[in-house]
């Protein structure tokens, strides 16, 4: 009886409604003073001592991206199933996790702190529905327009100059042929870090192409930038010893890492601290 | 794709000029030369690594065909066909080398020995290692070529089969690769043939790691005997694996035996079980670190652990009176060298298949199982002197009365041997005996 009187438009209030409501909980009595998105936020996984930071990125508008590439400390958590209670089975999301890596998917170059690699571009997405069953907020790889728009912001054209690209960017010549830690290398306009060099990171297209983005540690200094574009190829895990390949792991994409987006959603107010 | 077309065409003749026991007696040298004749591979074990060994030897070399398979269950051996279908399905010169008809697919404990007598001339052994002595002598009395993954045994028992088995594929002139995969990577080959030129003195010692997580794990499914849980879940049963030094950690081991041109004489150590203590995980140690002491007086730690979440360290460091160097790529001191290549190097795990292969076309076999051996039974001292918490010496091993495979390997009721208890464990020890 009650679908019999509720128009399209009272659901549509009632949606809005909810969407509008705050998402971190009942408890948070803080008032809403602004109705703007914030310019920035700090997500903190409940139960760890693990946060990260998302940044509304201008030239990208309605988008947040991390601030820095995902770290091994944010990763473990999903791929260990740290979250996951002593004795359960699997993580109560139902998310699949990844397999235990034969190897060393780091390469015994540094752990904490570190941008997580070798990952597929699977792992990474489910990585971001998990974190979103986490969260509560509806966290995504970057599509590659995005990751453009705001690579092109922070390297104020479509090239990176090289005394800034120095500024910026873990690369061949500067890393020693490894990964550091994030935000080890100046922010850029937008206080983004390491969006060139460092690993190169999986963003979605489209016509669903395998695609990082940025540039790698072990590219050549005219190689990172805002135009890096690498799609993924039989080097990448060739020498993965079993078959089927690793659907989790890259067994030679040391290079390959992500960060995450997010949209914009009515929810997104800014709370008196 | 049409594999008994294929198969008609590409059937070899040679066979047909003798019987198989002359074959086997008088193989091959020359027999393939030049490649006009196709090497016809079985492969026994179709896991993921079997599979992925088959994959890469196909792709190593022309003129080899995959012809037989093999596994104890159906349903690994139904993956792998799978697997190998959807690859020739996206590789035509996969494809004309895969040629695996159902009337040469093969299961049971005797798959190996079905393997062996489907007219092919060289055999991948590659199903978990507690198999491979029986394997490896069955091959080789079948006068068959082998590729046998690491390690080749997980006792003393078996390595002194392993070795007369040797001898004798030695006196036939088959050729046997092993899955030490670093013997055929560029970096490894060139750095160590500076090693042993001089580029870092006299080898004093070094250190070799296998530090990661951990590994997969199978719970035992409804419908399963202990027996056939025991072999699924093999990485956690000693009379399967060897355990995590002897299985995965002989790769580092084997480097050092390489660099210093020797084996051990004497190891001491110590392991347990911290993490890993759930009954999934059988009851194999998940941390050993071994003090080897070589003939020359040189010294090697080895540092192997499988626990999650934990620093992760693969890989070896030498020390010489002049130098030092990882053994993979990079020398420092008095003539510091970093290796480089205009080529990216063939994946190692394709180089070993193509080196065995030309072997076998040159007349001029070559012949590892030797030397794994000795790197198994240096993997199988550390553990020994980590299970028992006595000083081992190199004698000791090789002659003990140490042979830890059930009586009745089958799908049957087992027990799960007691966890390893140093100050308590024997070296001479027997499936239930002598553990604890």
């Amino acid at each position: 009886m009650r679908r019999a009187y509720l128009s399209t438009v009272t659901w549509s209030l009632a949606l809005l409604a909810m969407l509008a409501a705050p998402r971190v909980g009942v408890a948070d009595a803080r008032p809403v003073v602004q109705q703007a998105p914030s310019a920035s936020y700090h997500e903190k996984i409940a139960g760890s001592l693990v946060s990260f930071e998302m940044v509304l990125v201008p030239g990208t508008p309605g988008v947040y991206l991390g601030r820095t590439e995902v770290t091994w400390d944010l990763y473990d958590i999903f791929a260990l199933g740290i979250d996951v209670p002593a004795g359960a089975q699997g993580g109560a999301d139902a998310i699949a996790r990844p397999s235990e890596p034969y190897g060393a998917p780091d390469r015994g170059w540094g752990h904490a702190g570190y941008p997580v690699m070798s990952v597929t571009r699977e792992a990474a997405e489910a990585f971001c529905q998990w974190l979103s069953a986490r969260t509560g907020k509806a966290y995504r790889l970057p599509t590659e327009a995005e990751w453009t728009r705001a690579a092109q912001r922070a390297a104020d054209a479509t090239r990176l100059a090289a005394g800034r690209r120095e500024a910026l960017a873990w690369h061949r010549d500067n890393s020693t042929g490894t990964t550091h830690p994030v935000g080890t290398r100046a922010a850029d306009a937008a206080g983004l870090f390491d969006l060139f060099g460092n690993v190169a990171e999986w963003v979605t297209t489209e016509d669903g192409a395998r695609i990082v983005r940025g540039g790698s540690f072990r590219d050549a200094a005219d190689d990172v930038g805002p135009g890096a574009r690498s799609v993924q190829d039989a080097t990448w895990n060739q020498t993965d010893p079993q078959l089927p390949k690793s659907r989790w792991w890259l067994s030679d994409g040391s290079f390959v890492g992500f960060r995450v987006a997010r949209s914009v959603t009515p929810g997104d107010v800014w709370r008196q601290p | 794709m049409n594999r008994d077309e294929l198969s008609a065409v590409t059937r070899r003749t040679f066979l047909e000029v003798g019987t198989a026991a002359a074959a086997a007696m008088a193989f091959p040298a020359g027999l393939f030369a030049q490649g006009s004749d196709v090497i016809r591979v079985g492969l026994v074990g179709c896991g993921g690594r079997g599979t992925g060994a088959a994959r890469d030897c196909l792709t190593s070399s022309p003129g080899v065909q995959l012809v037989a398979l093999g596994d104890l269950v159906p349903d690994r051996l139904s993956q792998c066909q799978a697997q190998l279908d959807k690859v020739a399905s996206e590789n035509a010169d996969f494809a004309s080398k895969y040629n695996v008809t159902a009337e040469r697919t093969f299961t049971g404990f005797d798959a190996y020995e079905k393997v062996l007598a489907a007219d092919i001339d060289m055999v991948i052994l590659a199903t978990p290692p507690g198999f491979r002595p029986g394997h490896l002598t069955a091959a080789v009395a079948a006068g068959k070529h082998i590729f046998a993954e690491k390690p080749v045994a997980v006792d003393s028992a078996g390595v002194r089969q392993v070795l007369a088995a040797y001898e004798s594929a030695m006196a036939k002139g088959l050729a046997i690769g092993v899955g030490t995969q670093r013997r055929h990577q560029a970096e490894y080959l060139a750095t160590i043939q500076r090693i042993h030129d001089g580029a870092i003195g006299d080898v004093l010692g070094g250190q070799v790691f296998w530090n990661q997580g951990g590994l997969w794990s199978r719970v035992k499914e409804a419908g399963w005997s202990d027996g056939e849980w025991q072999i699924r879940n093999w990485l956690y049963f000693t009379w399967l694996s060897g355990d995590h030094i002897v299985e995965q950690h002989v790769h580092n081991i084997d480097v050092a035996n390489w660099v210093i041109g020797a084996h051990p004489i004497k190891a001491t150590g110590v392991g347990g079980r911290q993490w890993r203590t759930d009954a999934r995980f059988g009851h194999i140690y998940d941390h050993f670190a071994v003090d080897f002491e070589y003939p020359s007086g040189a010294r090697v730690v080895s540092m192997c652990r499988q626990i999650p979440g934990t620093a992760n360290r693969i890989g070896e460091h030498f020390i010489g009176t002049k130098g030092r160097s990882n053994g993979a790529g990079e020398i420092s001191g008095s003539a510091p060298w970093k290796f480089s290549s205009p080529t990216r190097p063939r994946p190692p795990m394709v180089q070993e298949h193509a080196d065995l292969i030309a072997s076998i076309r040159a007349g001029k076999p070559i012949n590892e199982l030797k030397q794994i051996a000795l790197s198994t039974l240096t993997a199988i001292m550390g553990r020994e002197a980590a299970y028992t918490g006595q000083e081992m010496t190199w004698d000791a091993v090789m002659n003990a009365d140490q042979s830890i495979a059930p009586p009745n390997v089958a799908f049957v009721p087992l027990e799960v041997p007691p966890v390893p208890m140093p100050g308590r464990t024997k070296l001479n020890r027997k499936w239930m005996e002598g553990w604890a």
